[in-house]
């Protein structure tokens, strides 16, 4: 077998292995007998099997063998590895050899210097670091003993502060921290701190890949993204707000990959817990009230009809025919070429109450049915509205799987997932944020190009949907240029939520748990103001 | 879960856990988890079932350790448990098995021996390399490597990365004999 890349045989064998792909049984026999006959075929098959074994096992992480764990008994609970780890860098000066728990010494700070201690041996990192200051102080918020006035940050240096908030940049990696207090940390090296209690976001640049944050339970390894990380004295927790970071045991060995959205706690008893985000992270609202009045910008749901295409349809095949495609026409055409979707199945009229939250029962909530479920949904409402306040504005947000804006029939803001034919065939100009939390989109949240309202009302056209089946989300905001807004913890203007009407009190509070759950839970948020709201002329 | 680390030697430990100290088996557990577990892993569809079967490759282990035979080969005695196991899985499983499952057991029977050899050729105190080394692989690739664990299937992720699945496994198999590479090296180099 000269190149396994090019040969069929090998290529439908690793499907079958892999995938279990059907083949018919004359093409088993032939594969078979070209196995028995071909030793070099059957090696690089076994290489690449076992291969295949050991990064499927390596990456799904430390299983919790419970019935094995009962089998030995209770332990000392406690991660053996770190405990071993240290006991070890420890034993090597004590000349003690008999193992004995962490939880003997006085306390966790004694830990915590002996965790750097141990991985000032560990580390080469460590030994390399320049004598020099490994980051810089940006700001320091609250009354605290540590002096604003000092600027640089060394190697081996305990910074901690009961109160307030710290950012500061370090050195080389360009590895940006944010804290809060009470903050307990000890700065091991340009790449690496030792987070004793306290909460730090990091946003970590190329350049800052490998980035570790050590705490008593666990090291985060950063693989080039944005996460957060929260120490205390009942354990540690992790949030991935973007890209992937490695978690693993204070060994190094035993590393699991975290991804955006996923969080996990570990606590001190050795304990993990793993919570993959929702698809969107964010709940899916109650429907508001659906009565449509003068003041509302309205609007329909399309799907295509059961039946319309002959089934079933390839991967492609069901691309093509997705509903989404079949409004590219119109966006094209400036809105004017709707006559196609006469034909189209439709929901019941559907009132604008904002793009907020998961949209997983949407379709059939509004009577989109029967409708071929696979080939996706489209919301498009259309209508003529205009701010209290005339100016520059634009929008913000983004959507699994489409979102697009339309003011006087141009696109001025396209935010949808990177699979989506909008984004792909439309190219509206759009401006990506992954330094703001957004779980759905890998580029992060999106804004769109700056768009004038004067005095008259403008033509809005909005189109929110989902390519196939279910797990849909979205979040639309709008910005005035020069307004003022609020920001979050986490640095994001709380933009308000784009409303032609203003929310009723039962949809306030819904919409209130909304935005508080996305901030507890993905650093995201957004606003509810009166004076934001777009006052509609004229419904679709 | 871990990796066989460099100069382990697990016969003390199996001592002290013929002694009564059973707690240390868990270092032994630590050790070779992921040696066993990436053996089943290799050879079970379904990674829930391979993590089931190490579990219970360790419970036997522990049970019959004093059959070990100290200063012998105390990752072949283990992994002989492993292949028990998985023996065992597949007569229990052939009953209810389908053509497919049937035609990897047969592919598997038909190259037994070259799986053995392709486990041994693995450096097994370089394994706990292995996450560093799929870390260094480029996105793309590294998307694909952990898109099997993730339930995607490769229609799904062919269409995600516009590529045929063909030329996913032509990529997988790449990045598979890279990361082989890689965690033989002291400073493997990023995967192109």
């Amino acid at each position: 077998m000269s190149d396994p890349h090019k040969d069929p045989d090998f290529l439908d064998l690793l499907a079958a292995w892999h995938e279990n792909k059907d083949l018919s049984p004359s093409r088993k026999l032939a594969l078979l007998e070209r196995l028995e006959k071909d030793e070099n075929l059957r090696m690089e098959l076994a290489r690449e099997i076992e291969m295949a074994g050991l990064t499927r096992a390596a990456q799904a992480g430390e299983p919790r063998w419970l019935e094995l764990e009962e089998k030995l008994g209770s332990s000392a609970a406690i991660p053996l590895d770190f405990e071993r780890e240290i006991m070890d860098r420890l034993e090597e000066k004590s000349g003690n050899s008999q193992p004995t728990s962490i939880f003997s010494f006085p306390n966790l700070v004694w830990i915590g210097l002996a965790a750097a201690l141990a991985f000032a041996f560990i580390n080469p990192f460590f030994q390399k670091q320049p004598e020099s200051g490994v980051a810089k102080l940006i700001r320091l918020e609250g009354n605290h003993a540590f002096s604003s006035e000092k600027r640089i940050l060394h190697k081996d240096e305990d910074f901690e502060i009961k109160e307030g908030l710290v950012e500061m940049a370090f050195n080389e990696t360009g590895v940006h921290l944010i804290g809060t207090g009470p903050l307990n940390m000890t700065l091991l090296g340009n790449n690496r701190i030792f987070l004793n209690q306290g909460e730090v976001k990091l946003v970590v640049p190329p350049q800052g890949i490998g980035f570790v944050v050590d705490t008593l339970e666990r090291k985060f390894v950063d693989l080039g993204t944005s996460f957060v990380v929260q120490a205390s004295t009942s354990g540690s927790k992790v949030l991935v707000l973007d890209g992937e970071i490695a978690v693993g045991n204070r060994n190094d060995r035993g590393s699991r990959l975290m991804s955006k959205g996923s969080s996990a706690d570990f606590d001190r008893n050795g304990s993990v817990s793993l919570r993959a985000a929702w698809p969107s992270g964010v709940p899916e609202l109650p429907l508001p009230s659906m009565a449509v009045s003068e003041k509302s910008l309205t609007g329909k749901i399309f799907g295509i009809r059961e039946g319309a295409f002959s089934a079933p349809a390839e991967k492609e095949a069901l691309s093509k025919q997705s509903v989404v495609r079949q409004f590219l026409p119109l966006i094209r055409s400036g809105f004017k070429k709707s006559a196609r979707f006469k034909t189209f199945a439709q929901g019941r009229p559907l009132r604008f109450a904002g793009i907020a939250g998961t949209y997983d029962h949407f379709p059939l909530r509004n009577s989109l049915a029967p409708y071929s479920v696979e080939r996706g949904w489209m919301t498009w409402y259309s209508g003529e509205a205009k701010p209290l306040t005339s100016g520059r504005y634009r929008f913000w947000g983004y959507a699994d799987n489409h979102l697009l804006v339309a003011i006087d029939r141009q696109p001025v803001f396209e935010g949808s997932r990177y699979t989506s034919p909008f984004r792909d065939e439309l190219k509206v100009p759009r401006k990506n944020h992954p330094l703001f939390p957004c779980l759905n989109a890998k580029a992060g949240f999106a804004s769109g190009r700056w768009f004038e309202v004067g005095e008259e009302p403008v033509r809005i056209d909005l189109l929110f949907g989902e390519t196939s089946m279910t797990m849909t989300s979205g979040l639309l905001l709008i910005e005035r240029d020069g307004a003022e807004y609020e920001k979050t913890y986490w640095g994001q203007p709380k933009w308000p939520l784009f409303l032609t009407e203003f929310p009723d009190e039962k949809q306030l509070v819904e919409l209130e748990e909304l935005r508080i759950h996305m901030e507890e839970k993905i650093m995201g948020s957004f606003s509810l103001s009166e004076n934001s709201v777009w006052s509609v002329f004229s419904g679709s | 879960m871990a990796s066989v680390s460099d100069n382990f030697d697990p016969d003390p430990i199996v001592r002290q856990v013929l002694k009564g100290n059973k707690d240390h088996f868990r270092l032994i557990v630590r050790e070779y988890g992921l040696l066993v577990r990436g053996y089943l892993a290799a050879r079970v569809y379904h990674l829930e079932d391979a993590e089931d079967l190490a579990q219970d490759a360790f419970l036997v282990a522990f049970s019959k350790l004093s059959t070990y035979e100290i200063g012998t080969n105390f990752r072949a005695w283990l992994l002989t448990i492993a292949k028990f196991q998985l023996t065992n899985h597949w007569r229990k499983t052939s009953r209810r098995s389908n053509a497919m499952d049937r035609f990897r057991h047969d592919i598997a029977e038909a190259i037994q021996p070259e799986l053995k050899k392709a486990s041994d050729e693995l450096d097994q105190e370089r394994i706990g390399n292995l996450l560093g080394c799929i870390a260094k692989l480029p996105d793309r690739t590294r998307h694909l490597i952990r898109a099997g664990l993730d339930g995607v299937r490769m229609e799904t992720l062919a269409e995600e990365l516009n590529l045929k699945p063909n030329a996913l496994y032509q990529l997988r198999h790449r990045a598979h004999q890279a990361l082989r590479k890689c965690i033989e090296e002291e400073s493997p180099a990023p995967v192109a």
